[in-house]
């Protein structure tokens, strides 16, 4: 089996806010494995996480909810970003690049 | 906002998130399944109930729902267990009462502050002295000496004015004295009203503010100015009904005309809470007021030996005490240097300091601050008591609970939340134990005031259940609860959780043995209760001893059946002579009343704390360097016979003894044992070592008669004839003395009827009992020892209760080992043994630890105690002999219990 890393503390929000602007909409099992997947298959998001997360953006307004057939015929919770959310995504990209602009200029070789 | 608007919409619809999450769930699982296979799907996403309560959480305000999650599992634990919440509550509500209780008077004496502006400004001026004072010549007020040292707060009127006119450190300096009860009419009606004399700057600068009318201002305090007063709110309330009309309206004080100019604002009432006043008059009227004849009143004003005005400063911004004190030394210190007129007065010059006068004089705290500590230190540990016995009954009950806390544990609760849930429930029980002390306290207030006062109507400490006594009381609740509630809980979560699990009664796992016993921290709160009880109980045995011991004091009269009243006609005018035959027609009257067997009268009564005494010159006796003295007791004829003392030598003071005879005393055996040893002292005689010294004869000797206190020794003691007397000893108030066949104050009304007949403007003050007055000399000791008596029944009570119930539950868990001990063979008498062993283990230890401490603490009650050492063994013993069989009582239910125990049912049991 292959190693999967801990998603960095913070930037869950960032990936699925990511993800969410990435896809349009999806629900909690899609957002999940499409991290994953585009990592490949170095993150790994524990469902212990990820639906706390989702429900702190719905109260945060950063995405809304709403059940619709999946793929497969089965209802299904789907997460939509708001424009909001958009905005949240923005500042946590920047805020990110900072940062590891930041640490990259700490560990580059001298 | 919008994400408040969020949260609430939740709320609203959270049955139907908890659907749709579990909705969400079961998809993300079904997904998860058709990749990985049922199994590990599961075990990938873990506790499926845990996460949902995980995301419950981000809407919710966690703390809040929680704790009222916990308050309601709370409440319904305290109602499944009602005998359980019921004792405890109780206990705390005795506790927390009694803190309550004791806590409203030491606020009443020792903290409240004086109802004026920024009372943190004002400052006392006081003095001190090495021995006593000789430059004050003449001294009237209050002063008390302790090792040596003489304090006192009374100064001459000329000291007052420079340090007025010369301090840079008070923003007002201004002056007051209290005046006594003085004879007020109002519309024709007699009264006595407790006064202050006031100096113009007082009220201003106090800061009091009037609530009709004006106050005294520097006008009114002069020589020559229209005599006005100004009155305390309570008394335009009670004598004028609070009307308008009063201002402006004129009573008599003292028979002098005065015209009320205005009210003060509510609650103030003057600046010495031990006599709090109810008119307030400017200083400068003394001289028409005061019927002293001792004093020059007029010259007092000039006279730089005579001490008798205090003082009070408002500090100045930012001036600090010990500053303000430098600076007034400095002014005074050479001032009084100049007034001493030689070696011994500049020996024993006063020394000016300042003390803090937010709350007004302190002689009240004097008084009272040490029994109040006492008395708080033993409330406290009946609190402490208390909580011991309720930690043990969680402890038990925690036991109880190992399951329970094993199995919500073993599914994830955490052990910081389980703690938090105990903790509501014990803090909850003793907020409920807080409201019933509450309850509790209100009537302990009642009753305490009432035994403190003594029957006495002017009793006004006001202690009452005010905020700051609640927030005590609230405090005092949280805190044992917290306190008794935390220990319990840690113990409650540290469960090894697979044994707990599975566990059975009989394979319980037993506590550590140490000495032979059990030993846990439930073993040790109940020595500790047993260690307390027997302090409390060896303190209420020495007060009931010193109780015991002043009621059998041979008073050498006879206490009971005594009317005694204060009258009073020089407050009204009478002169000497008219005084004197107004006295003796009232004597004479008194006599004829039906039921009155015997009628006199005394300058003072008999143990009643009152002293006075006199220099004497005794031919051939040579005076020490402090001089001989006796006290001097002013008696009407008669007074032997109705106060049933027995004349052993010679005549007793009878109507022979008037004006103009020679000066005749009849003095006590201590005052014939000392001054005349060897010899008869009748038809001796004596002088006093005044001005004009004057020559008297000892007609006859009486036994020896208690003097002023039960408890001090008996000075010698010459009894004259009120008729005699003159300057320097004029006659002005007495009070008679009336020997009835019934009770004697059924015949308060004809004593009154007969005294408006006689005098009408003179009122009949102090209507009591001679008992009552010597009651009233130990109300400090009874006081003591009925609360003593009720702390220590109260805490043996709760100490056997937490024995009881540590017993009880040690029997109950020990059911199975019990019942195959006697399956094997063992006898009831034995089982019987094994738990009193218990008993009588942790009895021995609590003992040997109450006793030691007992030893060092009773130390303190010393100067309460009265013809009992602190460490009494007789009484430590009866402490120790009570608390063993009341502990062999709790602990014999419990083991009879155990030996009636069926060994087949117990067997059976698991």
């Amino acid at each position: 089996m292959e190693v999967r890393s801990e998603i960095p503390p913070g930037t869950l929000y960032m990936l699925i806010l990511k993800t969410l602007a990435r896809l349009g909409s999806m629900h909690g099992y899609g957002i999940a494995q499409h991290i994953q997947q585009s990592s490949d298959d170095v993150l790994q998001v524990e469902e212990g996480s990820l639906y706390p997360a989702l429900q702190r953006m719905l109260i945060k307004g950063w995405v809304i909810a709403e059940w619709r057939q999946s793929e497969n015929n089965r209802r299904a919770r789907f997460y939509k970003l708001t424009p909001e959310g958009r905005k949240q995504l923005g500042r946590e990209l920047r805020e990110f690049e900072r940062v590891m602009a930041a640490i990259g200029r700490v560990i580059q070789p001298a | 906002m919008r994400e408040l608007w969020r949260r609430l919409q939740w709320w609203a619809h959270r049955d139907q998130f908890d659907r749709e999450l579990e909705e969400e769930m079961r998809y993300h699982l079904a997904l998860k399944a058709e990749e990985r296979g049922l199994n590990a799907a599961h075990r990938q996403f873990g506790n499926m109930t845990l996460l949902k309560e995980d995301c419950r959480a981000m809407w919710t305000w966690r703390f809040w729902e929680q704790l009222g999650q916990d308050l309601r599992y709370a409440l319904r634990m305290m109602t499944a267990n009602k005998l359980f919440t019921a004792m405890a509550a109780i206990s705390l509500a005795l506790g927390i009462g009694a803190n309550t209780a004791i806590y409203s008077f030491m606020d009443a004496i020792m903290l409240r502050a004086l109802p004026v502006r920024h009372p943190e400004q004002l400052a006392i001026v006081n003095w001190r002295s090495k021995g006593q004072a000789e430059v004050a010549h003449d001294f009237s007020g209050s002063s008390y000496a302790a090792d040596g040292v003489t304090t006192s707060g009374n100064f001459p009127y000329p000291a007052y004015e420079l340090l007025r006119e010369h301090n840079r450190v008070f923003s007002s300096l201004f002056a007051f004295e209290g005046a006594g009860r003085l004879n007020l009419v109002i519309d024709g009606q007699a009264q006595l009203a407790e006064a202050e004399y006031v100096s113009g700057s007082y009220f201003d600068g106090l800061g009091v503010n009037p609530a009709a009318g004006r106050l005294i201002g520097p006008e009114d305090d002069r020589t020559g100015a229209v005599p006005v007063v100004a009155v305390t709110y309570s008394f335009w309330q009670a004598q004028m009904g609070g009307s308008p009309n009063a201002v402006g309206k004129s009573i008599l004080i003292n028979g002098r005309p005065f015209t009320i100019v205005g009210v003060a604002a509510p609650k103030f009432s003057g600046l010495n809470p031990e006599s709090p006043a109810r008119i307030f008059i400017p200083v400068h009227e003394i001289t028409v007021v005061d019927l002293d004849y001792f004093h020059d009143m007029a010259g007092r004003f000039s006279d730089g030996h005579s001490y008798w005005i205090r003082m009070m400063g408002r500090l100045a911004p930012g001036i600090r005490l010990t500053q303000a004190e430098a600076e007034l030394n400095g002014i005074f210190a050479p001032w009084v240097r100049s007034t001493a007129e030689n070696e011994k007065e500049r020996a024993s010059l006063p020394n000016l300091f300042l003390e803090e006068g937010g709350s007004g004089l302190d002689s009240l705290r004097r008084e009272y601050s040490k029994p109040l500590y006492i008395l708080m230190t033993m409330v406290g540990l009946i609190l402490v008591i208390a909580c011991a016995n309720i930690a043990n009954l969680l402890l038990s009950r925690a036991e109880r609970r190992r399951r329970e806390m094993a199995v919500r544990l073993s599914l994830g609760a955490g052990r910081l939340r389980i703690v938090r849930q105990l903790l509501t429930e014990s803090v909850l029980l003793s907020l409920c134990g807080g409201l019933l002390g509450v309850l509790v306290a209100a009537l302990g207030i009642r009753s305490l005031t009432l035994l403190l006062s003594n029957g006495n109507p002017d009793f006004t400490l006001g202690a009452e259940l005010d905020w700051r006594v609640l927030g005590f009381a609230v405090l005092v609740a949280l805190a044992t609860g917290t306190l008794f509630g935390l220990a319990p809980a840690i113990q409650a979560t540290k469960v090894d959780l697979t044994p707990a699990l599975k566990e059975t009664r009989a394979s319980h796992p037993r506590s550590r043995r140490r000495f032979g016993v059990p030993f846990g921290l439930s073993h040790l709160l109940v020595v500790s209760q047993i260690a307390i009880s027997l302090l409390l109980v060896a303190a209420a045995g020495l007060f009931i001893r010193t109780l015991a011991n002043l009621n059998d004091v041979n008073l050498g009269f006879n206490r009971e059946k005594v009317l005694l009243f204060n009258l009073n006609a020089a407050a009204v005018g009478y002169n000497s002579s008219a005084i004197k035959r107004l006295y003796a027609d009232l004597q004479e009257r008194f006599r004829s009343i039906p039921g009155v067997r015997d009628a006199t009268l005394s300058h003072m009564p008999m143990v009643a704390n009152w002293t006075s005494a006199t220099g004497i010159i005794v031919p051939g006796i040579p005076a020490p360097a402090d001089g001989l003295s006796t006290a001097v007791t002013l008696v009407g004829p008669r007074f032997f016979e109705t106060m049933q003392i027995p004349i052993l030598l010679g005549r007793p003071i009878d109507e022979r003894d008037r004006q103009g005879a020679q000066m005749t005393a009849v003095v006590n055996e201590v005052f014939a044992k000392k001054f005349f040893p060897g010899v008869s002292p009748v038809e001796r005689h004596f002088g006093f070592d005044t001005k004009e010294p004057q020559d008297v004869e000892i007609v006859g000797v009486a036994k020896t008669a208690r003097y002023n206190s039960l408890k001090k020794e008996i000075p010698p003691v010459a009894y004259m004839s009120y008729l005699q007397a003159g300057k320097p000893r004029p006659v002005q108030w007495m009070y008679f003395e009336l020997r009835t066949a019934g009770d004697p104050l059924a015949l308060a009304n004809t004593v009154r009827r007969i005294v408006h007949e006689m005098a009408p403007q003179v009122p009949v003050a102090d209507v009591t009992t001679q008992s009552r007055v010597i009651d009233e000399t130990i109300t400090n000791e009874r006081t003591f020892a009925d609360l003593c008596t009720c702390f220590g029944v109260l805490a043996l009570a709760m100490a056997c209760l937490g024995l009881y119930g540590t017993m009880a539950y040690a029997v109950s868990r020990r059911t199975g080992e019990i019942g195959i001990r006697m399956a094997l063979g063992a006898e009831r008498r034995r089982v019987v043994w094994m738990v009193m062993r218990d008993v009588l283990v942790m009895g021995s230890i609590g003992l040997a630890i109450g006793l030691s401490a007992a030893w060092e603490a009773t130390a303190f009650l010393k100067s309460f105690l009265f013809g009992v050492k602190p460490n009494d063994p007789l009484t430590m013993a009866g402490a120790v002999a009570i608390l063993v069989a009341c502990a062999l009582l709790a602990g014999y239910g419990p083991a009879a219990r155990a030996a009636r125990i069926d060994p087949m049912r117990a067997l059976r049991h698991e």
